[in-house]
């Protein structure tokens, strides 16, 4: 998938990724791809400056680890993120069936 | 060079510094070790990245956070100003003969406060418009750190005024509304005080993605007739005749209506004034076309 299909939906994919159970930068981008079954052709320089621009707008927030004797930045859902993340879900849901609705090959007979 | 030290450069060149620039780096640093083979994109892009997407979000949240300091501060500046007449204050006023420091003070906080709520509800309402926006453009981000700090510093004028009001009423007006309206100017420059950091946090770091920042005709899109235009000049003149009659017609039920005709055409020219100074810096009005710019 290219990139330029996912521009708009990253933000509810990360949310997505991130609803079960907080996770790091990297797990992120493995977690998106793994979703995908890699058919996610995400630049994963993309990632990062959203999960800092989330959490500036209050729908991630995060703190540093130190599991693993490794210093890690680790994002989770806020309350608003979760509120977010079920109204994207709604609108993607809302807009794939109108498009599907149309892109749906005609019934045999359909035109007259 | 490593790709850290070729980031680390590029964050600083796009006005990324500080403890910010070091958890970038330490994130990057941890991804690496997560995939020595991991395509993070040239240094630079991904720097200007993280400047247009953190640069954008600096700029609403400035924009907001002035709007919400100035919605409270205009909440104590109205108060005060509806308490005058029951501490006997105009009429007393009057018999005691207005003097020049509660004149100024009036005059400068009452236009003061029309600055202020059109630029800080004009910056609340570019930035309701562009809030899901990953990224705004450079001029776009400009415009509403800088309606949020002209919004800002005329709100710091408008309580300046009050207290310069109180101090030149002390004797011919209740006490209780001297100490109100001090209480509120102090009050008052506490809110203000809080929204700057927000402000200055947005200065300090602009995305630098190409672009213009619209006018007046995108702010009011929906709100006004497109036939208006209200990125011109033409609208600006019906606004502040509209503005002037208003005032006028006021003037006029409230039984003066020499003052009140004075009154709205001090306001409407007031206002072509600001519209002439601040309509470019403010993004009400489109910057004049320079074709032959070197």
């Amino acid at each position: 998938m290219k990139p330029e299909t996912l521009k708009g939906h990253l933000d509810a994919m990360i949310l997505s990724v991130l609803e079960p159970a907080p996770l790091h930068g990297y797990a992120i981008i493995r977690e998106l791809k793994q979703r995908s079954g890699g058919t996610l052709a995400l630049p994963e320089g993309t990632v990062y400056p959203a999960l800092h621009r989330l959490e500036a707008a209050g729908l991630l927030a995060s703190d540093w680890s130190d599991a693993q004797a490794r210093r890690r930045r680790v994002y989770n859902l806020t309350r608003r993120g979760r509120r977010e993340l079920v109204r994207s879900r709604g609108e993607w849901r809302s807009f794939a069936a109108t498009v599907e609705s149309v892109l749906a090959p005609a019934a045999s007979g359909a035109r007259a | 060079m490593s790709y850290d030290q070729q980031l680390e450069r590029e964050l600083e060149r796009v006005g990324i510094t500080g403890r910010l620039r070091a958890r970038i780096l330490a994130e990057v640093e941890d991804h690496f070790e997560c995939d020595p083979d991991a395509q993070l994109g040239e240094p630079a892009a991904l720097a200007r990245r993280f400047a247009d997407e953190l640069g954008s979000r600096r700029a609403l949240r400035a924009a907001f956070g002035a709007f919400a300091a100035l919605a409270l501060v205009g909440a104590l500046f109205l108060g005060a100003i509806l308490a005058v007449p029951h501490a006997g204050g105009f009429a007393s006023l009057q018999r005691h003969g207005e003097s020049t420091l509660s004149l100024a003070g009036l005059l400068v906080s009452a236009f003061a406060a029309q600055v202020a709520l059109a630029a800080g509800g004009l910056g609340w309402l570019r930035a309701m418009r562009r809030k899901r926006a990953h990224t705004l453009n450079e001029q776009e981000a400009l415009v509403l750190v800088r309606r949020a700090g002209v919004g800002l510093g005329a709100g710091a004028l408008t309580l300046a005024g009050l207290a310069l009001a109180a101090t030149g009423t002390e004797g011919h007006i209740a006490h209780w509304w001297t100490v109100l309206a001090f209480s509120a100017s102090g009050a008052g420059g506490v809110v203000l005080a809080l929204a700057v950091p927000r402000l200055l946090s947005a200065r300090s770091l602009t995305p630098r993605l190409e672009g213009s920042a619209g006018d007046l005709g995108d702010d009011l899109r929906g709100l006004v007739p497109p036939l208006l235009d209200a990125g011109s000049w033409n609208f600006a003149l019906l606004f502040a005749g509209g503005l002037a009659i208003a005032i006028s017609f006021a003037g006029a039920a409230a039984q003066d209506p020499f003052d009140g005709l004075f009154r709205g055409l001090a306001d409407g020219a007031a206002c072509l004034l600001c519209y002439a100074a601040l309509g470019r810096y403010l993004g009400l009005r489109q910057p004049r076309e320079r074709p032959f710019a070197e």
